[in-house]
């Protein structure tokens, strides 16, 4: 029964002084209970009840998805700087009002010096006026000012001139005066930035149709001028349907941004009335028919508020800046009903008026910064009775400091029920009982709110009160229950909402510059707030949508979850369990807008989410998760227990919605401020000569034959075109430097060839071959030992001599390998060599003096020994200019100038012993000795 | 121009004096709102413990914004180090926010126990002077909800007896609140024995014990009375225990104090209690009317203005059912009687009593002239007439005879729908 008043409120004191308390936490109003009701008492104790002013458990929402999800595609926007513009920042803000106004700032200067600029192009101008400024030339220049150039190169002597004409020009508005009244600008700007009071109420709507269809309303077009009607339709539970009607949104241009949108609707008829700054219009709207413009009015002073009435369509109550508000019935004109000039309870110094109906059509609230009057119109004006409904003061607990933020008759929710916000708190007020608020939140958001939407609960339910703030773009979900027999209550804490500027964290990671870019859209303020209830046997749905001032639309799909919140999550609910399979068909997206070809179309996938129409945003993980889960973690869960709130998983519907968005924006903004720079036409530069008519027929034949070849997979052989020569066989011994050798080493046997050759060439295997060879002198020793003593000088001589055979095998030796030889190794010709070395340990030959000349077996492995060493050599020594007659000693130090440092240390006295063999400095000291 | 008018506007008397920051206004800068003042603002200076506390502040904050209350306790756990802080008046609200913080979290955490409330309560309270009492409020609330009135009102007999010189003067209105509510568990006491009472016969020292109970809560309930506010639950167990004990004259000089004192805000319940005890003992018409014509005065569409028009159509006076066709209208003027059979019925007989005599058909004419612009799109109209007859025909009916007479001159479509119709 609507009409019924509680039987008891909660106890509170009443007083009108002025508000004196100052929170000095944050906590808002958490933790507390706020009062008590004893109910139900038949007489002991256990029958009694109590109810609490703030009860603990709401019902409990939660979002499909962790982000939430564009609507429209993105429109060409402008958009403000997010920071506000530093006041301090004077030369340039200066110089900006130069360029921007330069007719109001050197006007008069301008035209005293007129006759001394020339404007037309430069060259009869001695004809006309000499020592006149050439100002042509002058715009040509500054024109390329733009461009990155050296400031050196290129200068201008008019300029010059210029400059010196004009560096103590007269300004038609004297510095001083400018410089105050900017910087007041400034500061105002800075003050719009963080609240702007015409956007109060909110530019978002929705007209509720039939089953499941209804007209969504924004603003759309650069400055937010052009009004849409957008038929939208409600998804019907697990079927995505696309609407029937298809049509493109019912746009209007306006000339001023639209501010405030406001709906009434009865019996199917629906009327809306639309602010902005100082026109207000009125459209009528039916399911069938296209809305139809009804009237237009204009106000002296900007309007403030604009709201239909919910019980007689085509009333209007009308609030305008300078005090007024008017009573404007569609098709008969305005009615003033009440003037104001000052504040209402004290002196906010605010020129903010609000006007809402009430539940007797011929009452209004009158409202500003300090209170909210009801006011019946019946009446005449100068005896107007009217009465206090809400004020600020300490009985509705203010802070000092503390205003009224706006108004909202909650005619659909409870007939007498008044919804008010102030920076700190939400109030329910009854019109029955003026002047002590019936419930009181603190909505702890950052930002005032200025947009709300209320949204009625069922029988048993609670009512969801939706406020939405404009700076931060934060929604906060509040709940309440009662105002009929029971006193009011809140339900649950304040639920924040998400916000559009918080979902690029959780979408997959852009490119740096296109996140800049999307971050700057994203994080533009909003601009108002809407929402859609869709109820069905199983699940209550709430599509919150949300408007912000770069046009955009995004929505949030919550979900009541009617589990007990203290039960453990255990998989999907049971209810959900079929949709959870299937979100990729778009099944969990249940907001559907006819999709159109044009500019004007939506973002939401009317076809298979998973058909890539677009080439990925980046080459990130998002390709590789198709096939992984598709997941993308949202928040970190500190608790091992699952929270329930958000989830924290991506559907793919949204990603691919979000991706196509992004897309889309990208081209809208184009490329970032690259710096300018001047262009050069190069058209015809580099232009190749056309072909003939022959060499065209040429090229038509050929394709010809490649397209045939290509389809027979035959190989194309071109007979008209002159065969090219095949290059002669190359000749790998023609070269004999270093470096083909390096190549052809590397060519024949690959790494391992290219590392022994590598490892010769810098003698990193000198050690083994030094090893060899001292094997080799003293087997000979032991040779000469046998032969007899009458030889021992004689043989001291020869192994002085044999020294040269020594190092023609210690050259022989370097292809060798370390290791005992392998049977492909000794099939090789070096390995032969190194074969026949080590059979000479078995069987040393007794009586040979020089075994290169008595051997005739080994003789061919050691001329070919010598022949690779005279050619290592010789091609070293080719590259030397004056080639020493004795080229192995002065080689051995030139070439391994890190000889001695390879040597270990620890080397016993016999390899120094052999070491010193191979040099020829110790060889002359052994030759003394 | 407008600027100028703005500014030779009277000048209003500035109450909200205290207010320094709309002080920085030129004449033609707009409104300046003292917006709220972000919740965990870096000191310029702040030591690295302070740091980490603001952080955590506001990890906790935004866990349970967004409803991750398992977050938020872990987090919580951490946050508790701030009540470690030295610095004396930092410190202060800082205890306040741990306790409500702590408490909300406890609330929806589902494997929290009476034990950790306690704790949280308990340590709270005596964290700090400043908000002891509204702690010990709080407590007994929460032992309220969870039945448990005997601890509840053991709470508030200790907080009562609490005094800190200069804070207990500051903290007046609290400590005539936990009085306040202490007497209503006086009250339920009292109600309990009461029922043991009229169970077993009386015994003397039973009665004794109750009439302890009255004593006990009829001192405080006097003097939260006299106090301005809504103090409905309160007024109702005093009068019923005065009653009880046959002072009627006490408790209708209280009723009336609660519903005509200027200071008291225009409470509806004021004055329909004393409707209510007016009727159970039986007062002549005539006080109930002058009751409910003050009722009428603030809540026209209160339900009990029904039984008012049948009092004034009872009263056989002319002037009263004048009174009662302007009663009647103006509640058929709100939304929520609209549709109402009963009242739309009573108004069909007044009319019908009015229409008998010439001189008062007039009458009918000079209410219905404030409503003729309005009345016919607000009940009237061909939707209404679907309406109507879809849910209720015999609303319709009564309906369409009175169109006619309500809204004389009118091709009104409502009753064109009936010619529809029925042709």
């Amino acid at each position: 029964m609507d009409y019924q008043f509680p039987r008891q409120l909660f106890p509170s004191f009443y007083s009108c002084d002025p508000p004196n308390r100052v929170q000095r936490h944050s906590a808002g109003g958490w933790g507390c209970y706020h009062g008590v009701l004893a109910q139900g008492g038949t007489g002991s104790l256990s029958s009694w009840a109590f109810t609490s002013k703030q009860q603990l458990g709401g019902e409990v929402w939660r979002q499909t998805e962790p982000v939430p999800v564009p609507l429209l595609s993105p429109r060409k926007a402008f958009q403000e700087f997010l920071t506000p513009p530093d006041p301090l920042d004077f030369l340039k803000h200066m110089q900006n009002f130069y360029m921007d106004h330069g007719p109001d700032a050197f006007g008069c200067m301008s035209e005293i010096l007129g006759e001394n600029f020339y404007f037309k192009k430069a060259k009869v101008k001695e004809k006309y006026r000499k020592g006149s400024v050439n100002m042509w030339r002058t715009k040509c220049f500054v024109d390329q000012l733009k461009f990155n150039m050296c400031s050196m190169a290129y200068r201008s002597r008019s300029l010059n001139r210029y400059c010196s004409l004009l560096w103590d020009v007269v300004h038609d508005v004297p510095p001083e005066l400018l410089g105050s009244l900017l910087h007041e600008e400034l500061a105002e700007q800075r003050d719009r930035m963080q609240f702007s009071e015409a956007a109060t109420g909110g530019a978002l709507a929705f007209v509720p149709f039939s089953q499941g269809e209804g007209c969504l309303l924004y603003p759309g077009g650069p400055g937010m001028d052009r009004l849409n009607f957008h038929r939208v339709a409600l998804e019907r539970d697990g079927d995505a349907c696309v609407d029937a009607g298809g049509r493109k949104p019912v746009g209007f241009q306006l000339k001023a941004p639209v501010r405030q949108i406001s709906c009434g609707s009865r019996f199917g008829d629906s009327c809306v009335a639309v602010r902005t700054d100082h026109v207000c219009g009125v459209w009528g709207m039916r399911e069938q028919e296209e809305p139809r413009l009804l009237q237009v009015v204009g106000t002296r002073a900007a309007a403030s508020c604009v709201s239909v009435s919910p019980h007689i369509l085509g009333e209007v109550l009308v609030a305008s800046e300078s005090g007024a508000a008017n009573l404007w019935t569609v098709g008969r004109g305005m009615q003033e009903v009440r003037t104001e000039e000052s504040n209402l309870y004290f002196n906010a110094k605010s020129s903010w008026r609000w006007c809402e109906f009430s539940a007797h059509p011929r009452v209004m609230l009158y409202a500003d910064r300090t209170g909210v009057e009801l006011t019946d119109f019946r009446v005449k004006l100068e005896s107007n009775p009217s009465h206090t409904l809400f004020r600020i003061s300490s009985t509705s607990d203010c802070q000092s400091g503390e205003r009224l933020l706006l108004v909202r008759f909650l005619g659909d929710v409870h007939p007498f029920h008044h919804l008010l916000t102030t920076q700190h708190s939400a109030y329910i007020m009854d019109e029955r009982f003026p002047g002590v608020p019936m419930l009181k939140w603190d909505h702890m958001m950052e930002a005032p709110p200025l947009f709300c939407h209320v949204a009625p609960g069922s029988a048993s339910g609670t009512t969801k009160v939706l406020l939405g703030s404009q700076s931060s773009q934060e929604i906060t979900l509040l709940q309440y229950s009662g105002g009929r027999v029971e006193a009011c209550c809140s339900h649950g804490s304040p639920q924040v909402l998400l916000r559009p500027r918080d979902s690029l964290a959780l979408l997959p990671v852009q490119i740096p510059h296109r996140q800049q870019t999307a971050a700057h859209r994203l994080a533009s303020p909003a601009a108002g707030l809407t929402c859609l209830q869709k109820t069905s046997v199983s699940t209550a749905t709430m599509i919150v949508l949300q408007l912000t001032a770069a046009g955009d639309v995004f929505y949030q799909i919550l979900e009541r979850d009617d589990r007990k919140p203290g039960a453990p999550e255990t998989g999907p609910p049971e209810t959900g369990a079929p949709e959870t399979g299937a979100p990729e068909t778009g099944a969990r997206s249940p907001l559907l807008v006819a999709e159109t070809s044009s500019d004007e179309d939506v973002v939401m996938p009317t076809q298979d989410p998973n058909a890539h129409t677009f080439v990925p945003e980046t080459p990130d993980r998002n390709q590789s998760s198709d096939r992984l889960p598709d997941q993308v973690p949202a928040f970190v869960a500190v608790g091992n227990e699952a929270d329930w709130s958000a989830p924290s998983v991506l559907s793919s519907a949204t990603r691919h919605a979000w991706r196509r968005w992004l897309q889309k924006l990208r081209r809208r903004e184009g490329k970032p401020g690259a710096p300018p720079h001047l262009a050069v036409r190069t058209a015809g530069l580099l232009s190749v000569a056309e072909p003939g008519a022959a060499g065209r027929h040429m090229q038509g034949a050929l394709q010809q034959d490649l397209q045939r070849c290509m389809r027979t997979r035959s190989l194309l052989l071109n007979r008209d075109l002159d065969p090219v020569p095949v290059p002669p066989v190359v000749d790998t011994e023609a070269w004999c430097d270093p470096l083909s050798d390096r190549l052809t080493a590397a060519w024949r046997g690959g790494t391992e060839a290219w590392l022994e050759w590598w490892q010769e060439e810098r003698g990193e295997n000198r050690a083994m071959k030094k090893e060899a060879l001292r094997r080799r002198r003293r087997r000979e020793k032991e040779a000469q030992r046998a032969a007899g003593r009458h030889l021992r000088l004689s043989g001291s001589f020869t192994s002085s001599i044999s020294y040269q055979t020594d190092v023609d095998d210690f050259s022989g030796w370097s292809s060798g390998t370390s290791g005992p030889l392998s049977d492909s190794q000794r099939s090789r010709p070096l390995g032969r060599l190194a074969a026949f070395l080590e059979g000479q340990d078995d069987s040393p030959p007794p009586d040979r003096l020089d075994p290169p000349s008595r051997t005739p077996e080994p003789q061919t492995a050691n001329q070919r020994s010598c022949n690779l060493a005279d050619q290592s050599l010789s091609s070293l020594w080719e590259t030397q200019e004056d080639p020493p007659l004795h080229p192995a000693p002065s080689s051995s130090s030139s070439q391994l100038p890190s000889f001695t440092s390879l040597m270990p240390s620890k080397a016993s006295q016999n390899q120094r012993g052999a070491l010193q063999a191979s040099q020829p400095k110790k060889k002359k000291s052994r030759m003394g000795f | 121009m407008e600027a100028l008018d703005e500014y030779l506007g009277p000048p209003v008397v500035l109450e909200d004096e205290s207010d320094s920051s709309d002080c920085s206004s030129r004449k033609r800068h707009k409104s300046k709102l003292p917006l709220a003042k972000s919740m965990c603002v870096e000191a310029r200076v702040e030591s690295g413990f302070h740091k980490t506390c603001r952080i955590c502040l506001e990890h906790v904050r935004e866990a349970m914004l967004h409803h991750r209350w398992q977050e938020a306790a872990e987090y919580m756990a951490s946050y508790t180090q701030i009540l470690e802080d030295r610095n004396k008046i930092k410190a202060q609200p800082h205890k306040e926010l741990v306790w409500r913080i702590s408490t909300e979290i406890l609330h929806h955490l589902p494997n929290a126990t009476v034990k950790d409330y306690n704790i949280i309560y308990e340590q709270m309270k005596h964290s700090g002077v400043k908000h002891y009492l509204m702690i010990c409020l709080e407590h007994s609330f929460h032992l309220m909800l969870h039945g448990d009135i005997q601890a509840a009102k053991r709470q508030l007999s200790i907080a009562e007896s609490w005094r800190h010189g200069k804070e207990s003067v500051s903290q007046l209105p609290r400590i005539k609140l936990i009085q306040a509510y202490r007497s209503l568990l006086d009250y339920i006491m009292w109600c309990d024995k009461k029922s043991t009472l009229s169970i077993n016969n009386s015994f003397e020292s039973d009665n004794q014990g109750m009439h302890t109970f009255f004593r006990l809560a009829a001192t405080n309930l006097q003097d939260i009375l006299k106090n301005p506010g809504v103090w409905d639950p309160f007024i109702l167990c005093y009068v019923e225990m005065l009653e009880y004990y046959g002072d009627n004259e006490e408790a209708q000089k209280v009723l009336n104090d609660y519903a005509y004192d200027n200071s008291f805000p225009p409470n509806p319940n004021a004055h329909v209690y004393l409707y209510q005890f007016l009727k159970r003992h039986d007062a002549p018409d005539k006080k109930l009317m002058k009751v409910l014509k003050h009722l009428h005065l603030l809540v026209p569409s209160h339900e009990l203005m029904l039984a008012y028009s049948c009092l004034l159509l009872q009263s056989e006076k002319q002037s009263h059912t004048q009174k009662a066709l302007g009663v009647l209208l103006e509640m058929l003027d709100f939304q929520c009687w609209r549709s109402n059979l009963d009242v739309w019925k009573c108004l069909h007989a007044v009319i019908h009593q009015l229409l008998q005599q010439e001189e008062w058909a007039t009458s009918v004419q000079g209410q219905m002239a404030l409503r003729n612009d309005w009345w016919p799109a607000l009940h009237f109209t061909s939707f209404h007439a679907k309406k109507d007859l879809e849910e209720n025909s015999e609303l319709f009916k009564v309906k369409a005879s009175l169109a006619e007479i309500l809204c004389p001159g009118r091709p009104l479509r409502y009753t064109a729908e009936t010619q529809m119709l029925t042709s």
